[in-house]
C-alpha cells in the first residue's frame, strides 16, 4: 500500500484538520442524545404500561435506566461537553487547539466506550451503584479520555495568545483537574468497601459528577455564550471569580445530603447540609452576573434562538439550584426524600439547565465549525418549543407526583393503597419524553440537513474560524 | 503569570481539603462493627437457592433503583430501624435513591416464598395496580436465588418487644425525650384515669362503647371494627404505644389522629384512663342487644311550615 493510502486512512480517523475534533464530538453527543433520550422515554412509559414489553431483558425498565442515565450523562452531556470545551478553549485563547488528533482519538475511543456501554448495561452488566454502573474496562477508558481531553486542553492554554484568562477557561481547567480525580474516587470499581463506607463515596461521587463537572463547564458555556450572543461585555469579573471559588469551595462536600436520614455520621450530614445551603452564594452570584450582562438585551431572546435556549437555561438553573438547598435541608428531605420531586430536580437539573445549555453552545458552535448555516430556524424554533414544554410537562408531573408519595410515605399508608393514583402523572411524564424525544429528532435532523446538503454558494454569513499562526 | 500559579495552588488545595474531609475522613473515623444484625451472604447456608447469588441478581436486575434498603424514622410498617452496623457486609450498598415500590429492609418473611417468586412472575396478579416490571425472562434458578436473598432481609433484625411505638415515641430518640420531658401527668393515678374518663366519653365512646368494649353506637356502621379493649391483650401496652395509638390514629379505619384534636396533656390522661380497661377475663360482646344506644333525640317542631315537599300532599 501506497503512502497516499495511508495518510488518508490516518486522516479519515484521525484527522488533523481545525475544528473536526470539536465536531466530532458534537455529532457523536447528538447521536447518543438521541439513544439515551429514547431509553429514557422508554422507561417513562412503562411506569404507565407496566406490561408495554414483557419478557425482553434488555428492555425492562431497569436496564433502560441505567442505560439512560449513562447514555445522557457520559454520551450526550459529557461529550458535548467536550465538543464545546475543544471549540471555545482555542477560541479564548486565541491560538489552535493543542492536538486535532489527540482529540479525534478521545473522540473515538469515548464512543467505543458508548458501544461497550450500551451493550454491557442494557444486559445488566452492571457494578450496581448509582452513576458508576459502568464496568472495569469501561471506567478505564473513560479515565484514559478524560486525561488526555485535559491535556490537550491545558496544553492549549499554555500555548495561548491571550495573557489574560478569561473565567471560562477557569472553570474548565478547573473542572478537567477535578472532575478525573472524582471519577477515580467515585468508582470503587477496584475495592470493597463496608455498605455505609461504599455509600458516602458513591454520593460524594454521584452529586459531584454534576456539581464538579456538569455545572462547572455548564456555567463555563455560559459564560461564554452569553456576551457572545449578545455582543455585551460581561457585566463583572470580580463576581464571576466569587462565583467559580464559591462553587470549587462548596459544591465537593455536599453528596451526603442524599442519604441525611441514613445511619452514616452526624457530622458528615451537617458539612453536607451546610455546605448545600452555602451553594446559594455561587449560584446567586453567577446569575446575577448573567442578568447584568443580559440588560437591555432581554429583547434578542424573540428572535436570536440559540440565545434563548441560553437564557432558558439560566432560568431553569436559578430554579433547581433554589429546589437543591431547600430540599438538602433535614426537615424538607425528611418529607420529600426516596419520592418522584427528586427525579424531577434531576431532570430540572442535568435535562432543564445543562441540556439546555449544550444545546444552545451547538447552535452557536456547528456554524463556526464548519462554516455553513443553519439548515431551518423553523425546525430550531420547534425543537426549542417540544423540549420547553415537554421538559415543563415532566417537571410538574414528577414533582406532583412527589408530593403525592411524600404523603403516602410520610403518614405510612401501604404503597398498593396510594400508588393506583400515580397514574396520571405516570402518563403524563411519558408524553412529556416523547415530545422531548422527537425535540431531539428534530435537532438530529436538523444538523444532518446542514452538515450533509450541498452548499448554498452565495449567501453564508458565516465563516468556519480560521486562526493565522 | 504569578497570579494564576497562586490560583492553579487555590484549585489544587481547595480540592484536596475537600476530598480529605468528606472522603478520608469518614473513611478514617467512621468504622463501624458489626451489628449482627446484617447478613453475612457468604456463611448463609445453601437450603433453597443461594442468598449471595441472588443478591448478585438484585444488583443485576437494578431493583434498587425503586427499592430502597433502608427505614427511617417515620416509616411506620417497615419493621425495626437500621443501625449503622447493619451494613457492614453490603457491598455495593444497595441503600436505593428512590422508592417507587416498598422499601425491602425486612422483606425477609413478610411473604412465602411462593408469594415472591409468583409476584416476580407477575406483579399484577400478586398486586393489583402495581406496575413493578416482570421478571418471568429470570431463569429458574436466578428466580430461587433471588427469593431466598428477598427472604434473608432483615431476618436478624429481631423484635424484643411484641409491641413498641414507633422509635419517635420512645426514649431512644431526641423526639421521645422531648415528649418525656413535656409529660406531666401520672398515668398511674387514679386521679388522671378519673380525668380521662370524661375525655373518653366525649371523644371515644361514640364508636369504643361506654366501657370500652367496641359497642359504642357508631361500631355497627364501621367496616373495620373497634376493638375490645377489655382484652387482656392491652395489658403489654406500654404507655407510649396507647398516646402514639391516640395521636396518631389507626391507618385503614376511621380513627382519626387525635394530636390535631385533643393536647398533648388531655392525651396523657386518656392514656391513664385506657390502662384501666383491660380486665383478666374479657368480657365478650356478642350480641346487637349489648350495643351502647343513644337515646332517641327529639326534633324541634316547626311550627310555620307550609312547604314540605318530602311528604307530599296532605
Amino acid at each position: 500500500m501506497n503512502s497516499l493510502a495511508q495518510t488518508s486512512l490516518l486522516e479519515r480517523f484521525l484527522s488533523a484538520r481545525e475544528g473536526s475534533a470539536s465536531r466530532n464530538f458534537f455529532l457523536s453527543a447528538l447521536w447518543w442524545s438521541l439513544w439515551g433520550m429514547g431509553a429514557g422515554m422508554l422507561a417513562g412509559t412503562e411506569f404507565s404500561m407496566p406490561d408495554l414489553i414483557r419478557g425482553v431483558p434488555q428492555l425492562s425498565m431497569p436496564h433502560l435506566r441505567m442505560w439512560h442515565v449513562n447514555a445522557v450523562a457520559i454520551g450526550w452531556l459529557s461529550m458535548g461537553y467536550v465538543g464545546s470545551m475543544f471549540h471555545m478553549v482555542p477560541t479564548l485563547c486565541k491560538t489552535k487547539l493543542y492536538s486535532e488528533r489527540l482529540g479525534n482519538f478521545t473522540m473515538w475511543a469515548w464512543n467505543i466506550l458508548m458501544i461497550g456501554a450500551f451493550c454491557t448495561l442494557l444486559n445488566g452488566n452492571t457494578e450496581g451503584r448509582e452513576y458508576a454502573e459502568l464496568g472495569a474496562v469501561l471506567d478505564v477508558i473513560v479515565v484514559i479520555g478524560l486525561v488526555s481531553v485535559a491535556f490537550n486542553i491545558y496544553m492549549t492554554i499554555v500555548q495561548r495568545k491571550v495573557k489574560k484568562l478569561y473565567v471560562s477557561l477557569w472553570y474548565f481547567l478547573g473542572s478537567l483537574f477535578w472532575f478525573p480525580l472524582v471519577y477515580v474516587i467515585g468508582q470503587r470499581t477496584f475495592v470493597a468497601l463496608p455498605g455505609l463506607n461504599d455509600a458516602i463515596i458513591g454520593w460524594f461521587y454521584g452529586h459531584n459528577i454534576l456539581g464538579m463537572w456538569f455545572t462547572t463547564v455548564g456555567v463555563g458555556m455560559m459564560y461564554f455564550l452569553i456576551p457572545r450572543f449578545t455582543k455585551a461585555p460581561l457585566y463583572s469579573h470580580g463576581l464571576s471569580m466569587l462565583g467559580f471559588w464559591g462553587i470549587a469551595l462548596f459544591y465537593a462536600p455536599t453528596g451526603t445530603h442524599h442519604i441525611l436520614q441514613s445511619p452514616v455520621p452526624e457530622w458528615l450530614k451537617a458539612i453536607a447540609v451546610i455546605s448545600s445551603i452555602f451553594l446559594l452564594v455561587p449560584v446567586l452570584t453567577v446569575l446575577t452576573n448573567f442578568f447584568m450582562t443580559m440588560r437591555g438585551k432581554w429583547g434578542q431572546v424573540a428572535t436570536d434562538l440559540p440565545l434563548r435556549f441560553a437564557v432558558t437555561s439560566c432560568m431553569f438553573y436559578l430554579v433547581t439550584c433554589t429546589q437543591g438547598p431547600f430540599q438538602a435541608t433535614r426537615w424538607i428531605n425528611w418529607y420529600i426524600h426516596f419520592t418522584q420531586w427528586v427525579v424531577g430536580h434531576a431532570h430540572l437539573a442535568l435535562l432543564g439547565t445543562f441540556s439546555f445549555i449544550l444545546t444552545s453552545s451547538l447552535y452557536y458552535c456547528m456554524p463556526r465549525l464548519t462554516g455553513r448555516e443553519w439548515h431551518s430556524q423553523g425546525l430550531i424554533r420547534a425543537h426549542y418549543w417540544l423540549k420547553f414544554l415537554g421538559f415543563m410537562l415532566m417537571m410538574t408531573s414528577l414533582t406532583t407526583a412527589g408530593l403525592v408519595q411524600a404523603a403516602g410515605w410520610a403518614l405510612g399508608y401501604p404503597v398498593d393503597q396510594w400508588s393506583l393514583s400515580l397514574h396520571p402523572y405516570w402518563f403524563l411524564r411519558a408524553i412529556s419524553g416523547f415530545m422531548i424525544v422527537t425535540g431531539q429528532c428534530l435537532f438530529a435532523y436538523n444538523t444532518f440537513k446542514t452538515l450533509y446538503t450541498p452548499r448554498a454558494t452565495a449567501d453564508a454569513t458565516v465563516k468556519a474560524r480560521e486562526v493565522k499562526v | 503569570m504569578y497570579g494564576y500559579r497562586l490560583g492553579a495552588i487555590g484549585i489544587v488545595t481547595t480540592f484536596f481539603i475537600i476530598i480529605f474531609s468528606t472522603v478520608l475522613m469518614p473513611m478514617v473515623l467512621f468504622n463501624p462493627k458489626a451489628s449482627g444484625r446484617g447478613n453475612d451472604y457468604k456463611v448463609i447456608p445453601l437450603a433453597v437457592g443461594d442468598a449471595a447469588r441472588g443478591r448478585q441478581i438484585y444488583v443485576r436486575e437494578g431493583c434498587f433503583y425503586c427499592h430502597t434498603q433502608f427505614t427511617r424514622i417515620q416509616d411506620r410498617g417497615y419493621g425495626p430501624l437500621v443501625k449503622e452496623g447493619d451494613y457492614v457486609y453490603e457491598t455495593p450498598h444497595q441503600l436505593g435513591t428512590a422508592r417507587t415500590g416498598p422499601d425491602l429492609t425486612n422483606e425477609g418473611g413478610r411473604f412465602p416464598s411462593q408469594w415472591q417468586k409468583a409476584h416476580l412472575i407477575s406483579p399484577r396478579a400478586m398486586k393489583p395496580g402495581s406496575i413493578m416490571p416482570s421478571f418471568s425472562y429470570l431463569s429458574e434458578r436466578d428466580m430461587n436465588d433471588l427469593v431466598q436473598y428477598i427472604q434473608t432481609l432483615g431476618n436478624k433484625r429481631t423484635v424484643t418487644a411484641f409491641v413498641t411505638p414507633p422509635d419517635e415515641y420512645l426514649p431512644t430518640t431526641p423526639q421521645g425525650r422531648g415528649l418525656a420531658a413535656r409529660k406531666n401527668v401520672d398515668t398511674a393515678s387514679d386521679a388522671a384515669a378519673n380525668a380521662g374518663r370524661g375525655i373518653y366519653t366525649q371523644n371515644c365512646a361514640s364508636c369504643h362503647g361506654l366501657e370500652g368494649l367496641g359497642n359504642g353506637p357508631n361500631a355497627i356502621t364501621l367496616e373495620k371494627k373497634p376493638p375490645n379493649l377489655s382484652r387482656d391483650y392491652y395489658k403489654q401496652y406500654p404507655d407510649e404505644h396507647w398516646f402514639y395509638r391516640i395521636s396518631e390514629g389507626v391507618t385503614g379505619t376511621r380513627m382519626p389522629r387525635f394530636q390535631s384534636i385533643l393536647s398533648e396533656e388531655q392525651r396523657w390522661y386518656l392514656v391513664a384512663y385506657l390502662k384501666t380497661l383491660p380486665k383478666d377475663h374479657e368480657v365478650t360482646i356478642n350480641n346487637l342487644d349489648q350495643l351502647n344506644v343513644v337515646e332517641p333525640t327529639h326534633l324541634p317542631v316547626l311550627t310555620k311550615q307550609v312547604y314540605e315537599p318530602h311528604h307530599g300532599k296532605e
